[in-house]
């Protein structure tokens, strides 16, 4: 990879929300300095054309439609073989999510690329973190070797799970769970389908848009960076006689349900009630 | 002849008749994914996940319509504070649309400078936060869901929220300033349409789909209507559409003055909040038909459901992008055909994305 | 060896319990019984409540660890059914005092075990073993996907209920002949 990578960044069929999250990324401008773009959907660039590259991103699933006159999968053959590293940007393109196929992976079978897979490395997320692509980009224009698990994805950012870091931390291990929406207690677990203690991502260590998470907002983890991505009944937890179907990654089920039935015993008081509660005001000037 | 228009959220390309001067125009689409179709039978509260990927820019709008639709169908209540809050994170997608749209896709179409995006990406990542202070993380939430919000916040919060409110409204000079320079050398009066105007407080039952396979235009009373920042704004920029009509020079202006109504809107709607109201109340599911209109960034927003057993038997969504760029014919033609005929061609472009197209919604 | 000695006073005391009942069983009647001192037999039970507790733990932990070989066998759940019914039963006749503490003491006096074996605290050994089975049941689409504590309530109060009739005596046929009997209704309420 000489100085400034030659980089395609092509729109396979998705909703572009992978570029939009790009743009979120806080360093954006020092990083396009070093990147030489070819090629973006939503980027004032020179036209579409097939050529040779040093990266290739490709956003969106697959699918055999038409594009710039041509046909999308045509297209995407003929810039992978002319390219040297290929970035799946997405679930869709990772692992096909909603509208497609991917490009190594779809969710049950293997992809049509499959047999070129050490080109590859997979970022799925749906969308993914800025701080994702943001890395993977440095680490091509630095020549770095990149770890990848056996899905392709970035070690340093799939290790982790989604579970790892979340506020409601506390709630889970006391097993106090949430009983409904709406409020910053409880555990989103085991009533409202929160998939972070299995779902290898980021996202509560490195927050999204600096600020945040999807758990921290109440909103269970949907699971969007494994590849059955999305599942069905989202907001339910699947249980079978009660007991959740899936279980914390490395955990034995019977190591689960020992420390679960443990700490649902033993009472934390602090955490059995809300925090503090709001008077209710008609003062409007407040805010 | 044939122009493939891109960078507007997907591609179209326009099939152009006439030499110098356009006579007619025919606009096609691309894209299309079959998202009605995939939510069949998908249990009602997943919508609250596959909706928000129509769209990567607007997504927040398919949300909240989402979330709308089905509390229409269960009848169901909801809390000021929730209703507020939603309020706000939608005004935020709006006011963060109208400025990528206007620098980054706009802005190239007569000035090619990259300083521009940069400019933009500062106001929107800071909107992007707002929107994550409230709502997990943008893009691509789902905290409104029927009943109300998933989210708990704080004062804490809202002051974090409100204080980037404030510095937004800093730029507002800069960027009129931006708006006068992008018509230094562009004629003011172009791009005049049908001159006909819908906003969500419509008649459902006059809204028509007409096949356009697999897309669909859509009519209003049997006539195509534009939609969008200048039907909303119309009579807060009185001056201006008295002089310009709706011309470009109208459309963008409305689009520029709205991003800085809402700013001070959402000042305004923090100072109402009241946290000691429940963000969500659970409501009664039952088996029904709904539906739910809202202004989204680029205009009229409809979702249509039918809930069976807690799945979805139908969905239907019709977005502005389809009211404003449908394929019309010449004698009723769409507000997009009608501003590009008898226009010259040099200005297609920018007349076209005039109306801020978001070509992965009309393909959903 | 004090893990052995430990194991032959429990045993002693839970047939001292079965015996003369809970309260009137003091650390004094365990120690003559063992041969013990007094004083020695705090070395191993700080109190008659310690002892109790520990007891729970130890008849919780080997019922648990039965349960725990027959899920790890390769049969369908209503063999399981069958086998740990089985289990119980002739745990009832065979050593009638491990039962007789767990529904004599342990699920009649609770107020001694509520400082440390709250809940199912203590339980917990053969608590866990009994939700393995279930949700390996409903994994297999063999058993009914429905509350656990309902499916609970009926299996243990269930089998509960048979081994008290067959303490007073009322039942005509020995208890482990109605071994398959029970495990059919079991099986008949739970399947799926």
């Amino acid at each position: 990879m000489h100085l400034k990578p030659k980089v395609i960044w092509i729109d396979a069929i998705g909703c572009n929300g992978c570029s939009h999250s790009f743009f979120n990324l806080p360093y954006l401008s020092t990083l396009l300095e070093k990147l030489d773009i070819l090629y973006h959907p939503l980027l004032e660039s020179d036209e579409f054309k097939i050529q040779e590259s040093d990266i290739l991103v490709i956003e969106g699933a697959l699918k055999d439609i038409k594009k710039f006159d041509s046909n999308l999968l045509t297209i995407i053959e003929k810039l992978f073989v002319n390219t040297k590293r290929v970035i799946a940007l997405g679930s869709c393109a990772s692992f096909g999510g909603m509208f497609g196929e991917g490009l190594i992976f779809n969710k049950e079978k293997l992809g049509k690329f499959y047999p070129c897979k050490n080109k590859v490395i997979n970022l799925p997320g749906c969308p993914i973190h800025p701080e994702w692509l943001g890395y993977i980009f440095d680490m091509l224009i630095e020549n770095k070797p990149i770890l990848l698990d056996e899905e392709n994805r970035p070690k340093e950012i799939y290790s982790f799970v989604s579970h790892s870091g979340c506020i409601r931390n506390e709630y889970f291990d006391w097993k106090v769970d949430s009983d409904d929406f709406g409020s910053k207690e409880g555990c989103l677990f085991y009533n409202q389908g929160c998939q972070g203690p299995f779902t290898h991502s980021s996202c509560n260590k490195i927050l999204w848009n600096e600020v945040s998470s999807k758990p921290r907002a109440g909103t269970p983890c949907f699971g969007c960076t494994e590849r059955n991505f999305p599942k069905e009944n989202l907001f339910k937890t699947d249980t079978m006689m009660g007991i959740p179907s899936k279980i914390p990654l490395g955990v034995t089920k019977r190591a689960y349900l020992t420390l679960a039935g443990i700490a649902k015993s033993l009472k934390n008081e602090r955490l059995e009630k809300r925090l503090f509660e709001y008077e209710k005001t008609n003062n409007k000037n407040r805010g | 002849m044939k122009k493939l228009i891109t960078k507007i959220e997907g591609e179209a390309t326009l099939q152009i008749q006439g030499d110098e001067v356009v006579e007619w125009v025919d606009i096609e689409f691309h894209q299309f994914r079959g998202i009605e179709k995939y939510l069949e039978n998908k249990h009602y509260m997943d919508a609250l996940v596959i909706n928000p990927r129509v769209c990567g820019i607007c997504g927040h709008s398919h949300l909240i319509a989402t979330a709308k639709a089905i509390e229409n169908a269960f009848e169901a209540e909801l809390s000021d504070k929730a209703k507020y809050i939603r309020e706000l994170t939608l005004n935020f997608e709006i006011i963060e649309n109208h400025i990528k749209w206007f620098y980054i896709t706009l802005f190239p179409t007569q000035i090619k400078d990259k300083k521009y995006l940069f400019k933009a990406l500062q106001f929107s990542q800071k909107i992007s936060q707002a929107i994550a202070l409230i709502a997990g993380q943008y893009p691509h939430n789902s905290y409104a869901i029927p009943g109300g919000i998933t989210s708990d916040i704080t004062y804490l919060d809202l002051t974090k929220v409100k204080n980037i409110l404030l510095e937004l409204q800093k730029f507002e000079n800069e960027i009129w300033d931006d708006f006068d320079l992008f018509f230094k050398n562009l004629p003011k009066e172009t791009g005049k349409s049908n001159n006909r105007f819908l906003t969500k407080d419509l008649d459902i039952s006059k809204v028509k789909e007409i096949q356009n396979n697999p897309y669909q235009n859509v009519t209003y009373d049997g006539l195509y209507y534009e939609t969008g920042p200048l039907a909303r704004m119309k009579k807060n920029i009185e001056f201006v559409y008295q002089e310009y009509e709706d011309s470009i020079y109208s459309r963008i202006y409305a689009r520029v003055y709205e991003i800085f109504y809402l700013i001070n809107k959402n000042i305004e709607i923090i100072s109402l909040v009241d946290l000691s109201e429940k963000s969500y109340i659970k409501p009664k599911i039952i088996s029904n038909k709904g539906y739910s209109i809202i202004e989204a960034p680029r205009g009229i927003l409809i979702h249509e459901i039918e809930i069976l057993n807690e799945k979805i038997k139908r969905y239907n969504i019709i977005v502005p992008t389809q009211f404003n760029l449908s394929n019309g014919t010449k004698e009723n033609p769409s507000a997009a055909q009608k501003a590009m005929i008898n226009e010259r061609k040099e200005y297609l472009d920018t007349i076209f994305k005039c109306f801020d197209i978001c070509a992965v919604c009309v393909g959903h | 060896m004090r893990e052995e000695k430990k194991e032959v006073i429990m045993r002693t005391a839970l047939s001292l319990f079965a015996k003369k009942g809970f309260y009137s069983t003091t650390i004094a009647d365990i120690a003559k019984e063992m041969g013990m001192s007094v004083g020695n037999m705090y070395n191993y039970f700080a109190s008659k409540e310690a002892l109790a507790k520990e007891l729970l733990l130890y008849t919780s932990k080997k019922f648990g660890s039965e349960i725990k070989k027959i899920n790890e066998q390769n049969i369908t759940s209503k063999e399981k059914i069958e086998k740990i019914i089985e289990l119980y039963f002739n745990m009832a006749v065979n050593e009638p005092e491990v039962v007789d503490y767990f529904m004599r003491v342990y699920l009649s006096n609770k107020e001694i075990f509520n400082n440390g074996c709250e809940g199912m605290l203590c339980v917990s050994a053969f608590v866990t073993e009994i939700m393995i089975f279930f949700e390996e049941g409903v994994r297999k689409k063999e058993l009914k996907n429905q509350d656990f504590f309902v499916a609970f309530g009926l299996f243990m109060g269930y089998i509960g209920g048979i081994v008290f009739l067959n303490n007073d005596g009322v039942l005509p046929k020995p208890l482990t002949e109605y071994t398959k009997d029970v495990s059919e209704n079991i099986y008949n309420a739970l399947k799926a």
